[in-house]
């Protein structure tokens, strides 16, 4: 490992090799850019010096000069992009570093103030056994959280290294649905949201990974309560349509700001929205959400409204029984 | 018997929270969101706030706001009490009137009611 890290100075001219580690091609890499300036402007040094000496015409090298300053100029457009990219993606390592330890701290400090109060509790008598498994109980949710965080965290890597081993089945995605609008049934009364559903009743069974599908709904529906406003609805309805099962979940909660809705697929990126600070989110859900979809052969989609409200829906490729 | 309000969306918090204050001989009003928050605020007369940032309805950030415009509550002593620790909400925080700030997780129970003592004794030698 540590040969790994260790830069050699031999490094430096092996571009292939720093351009990787910059994660662009090697023809937007800006060691590779700056090596071609070079070349460009001896060549052209060169080029001048000739053409002048046997044509001794001014307005040649004036104009030898001009073309070499154009293509420098674009060359330096290139670089500058391509450093933005760079620095782009260590912003957004930056920005992952942020998030994920702040959901992590928040069930850690949760577990904490609750070891807290057990260490200095006076357990030996009745009464406070009640109190004793309130506080275990505490402790459990939210280590759920953190391990369904670490879980998240491993299946974004999964998808980025190409991982990942789907376990098709065949299943109803109506009762999955259900099952999942029960489990999310206390955090909706919670945040004053009610859950409405129409799933059309002759739906096929989805051929799929089960598990992963029941993720992609919980990521969903977490979200739309998530930025529902108090007394809002959320709907979810499920139907044929040609030879792809629609699942769909409309809610109007804070919507998506039109210049981050390019962005809500990425991995880590929350949106700028009125809601930022409302929810804490760790911005990975959607991007495994797409990415399981995808895998499994269907599509995943959404439309929104700034402060009016968003509709997601995903489909899924419709497998005959053989 | 010193009243203080928890604005805080974590309800094994509050609970904790709770016991301990209780404990303490203070007593404790609790919102679970921003709005219901800056309501009993203005309702309950509280001598202090503890106030965290990422809220449902209304977050901590436009709390601290409506707080410090209002004359019946921009005298009681905010602690923020979060798990974000960025420069920036550090500074928006204490620039926007907040006592003091306190990220969650660095402190224990024992170490938030002795910042709050110390708020209370600070107060009483004025």
């Amino acid at each position: 490992m540590a040969e790994e890290t260790k830069s050699n100075w031999q490094d430096i001219f092996n571009l292939k090799k720093v351009c990787s580690r910059y994660r662009v091609d090697i023809w937007q890499c800006p060691q590779v850019l700056f090596l071609v300036m070079g070349f460009i402007i001896i060549g052209a040094i060169l080029v001048t010096y000739e053409l002048t000496k046997t044509y001794q015409e001014p307005e040649i090298a004036a104009l030898i000069v001009l073309a070499v300053s154009a293509i420098l100029f674009v060359i330096g457009q290139i670089i500058v992009t391509s450093f933005e990219r760079i620095a782009e993606s260590s912003l957004a390592k930056s920005e992952f570093v942020s998030i994920m330890s702040h959901q992590l701290r928040s069930p850690m400090s949760s577990i904490k103030w609750q070891l807290n109060m057990l260490i200095s509790e006076d357990l030996k008598s009745n009464s406070a056994t009640e109190k004793l498994f309130g506080f275990l109980e505490g402790i459990y949710d939210q280590n759920e959280k953190m391990i369904r965080c670490v879980s998240d965290l491993l299946e974004v890597n999964r998808i980025e290294d190409k991982d990942i081993a789907l376990k098709p089945e065949f299943f109803s995605i109506s009762a999955l649905t259900e099952k999942v609008i029960d489990e999310y049934k206390k955090d909706a009364a919670m945040a004053n949201v009610n859950i409405s559903s129409f799933f059309q009743p002759d739906v096929p069974l989805s051929y799929a990974d089960q598990d992963r599908i029941k993720k992609v709904i919980e990521h969903l529906l977490d979200n739309a309560i998530r930025y529902s406003l108090s007394g809002g609805e959320v709907n979810i309805s499920i139907e044929k349509r040609s030879n792809n099962i629609i699942w769909k979940i409309t809610d109007q909660g804070a919507g998506i700001p039109k210049e981050d809705k390019k962005r809500v697929f990425e991995k880590f990126f929350r949106s700028q929205n009125a809601a930022r600070y409302k929810s804490s989110g760790s911005g990975i859900g959607l991007f495994i959400a797409k990415s399981i979809i995808k895998l499994s052969g269907g599509a995943i989609n959404f439309a929104s409204d700034e402060n009016k409200g968003s509709t997601f829906w995903f489909s899924l490729p419709i497998k005959k029984i053989q | 018997m010193k009243k203080i309000l928890f604005i805080e969306d974590e309800e094994s918090l509050q609970k904790t929270m709770r016991d301990s204050l209780e404990r303490s001989g203070y007593s404790m009003v609790s919102a679970m969101d921003g709005e219901n928050g800056i309501l009993l605020a203005k309702n309950e007369n509280p001598d202090l706030i503890l106030l965290d940032l990422i809220l449902p309805k209304k977050d901590g950030f436009e709390v601290l706001k409506a707080l410090k415009s209002d004359s019946r509550t921009d005298g009681i002593p905010v602690i923020v009490l979060t798990n974000l620790e960025g420069s920036g909400d550090i500074e928006k925080v204490l620039s926007l009137g907040a006592r003091t700030y306190l990220v969650k997780s660095n402190y224990s129970l024992d170490d938030v009611l002795s910042k709050i003592k110390n708020i209370f004794e600070s107060k009483e030698m004025r």
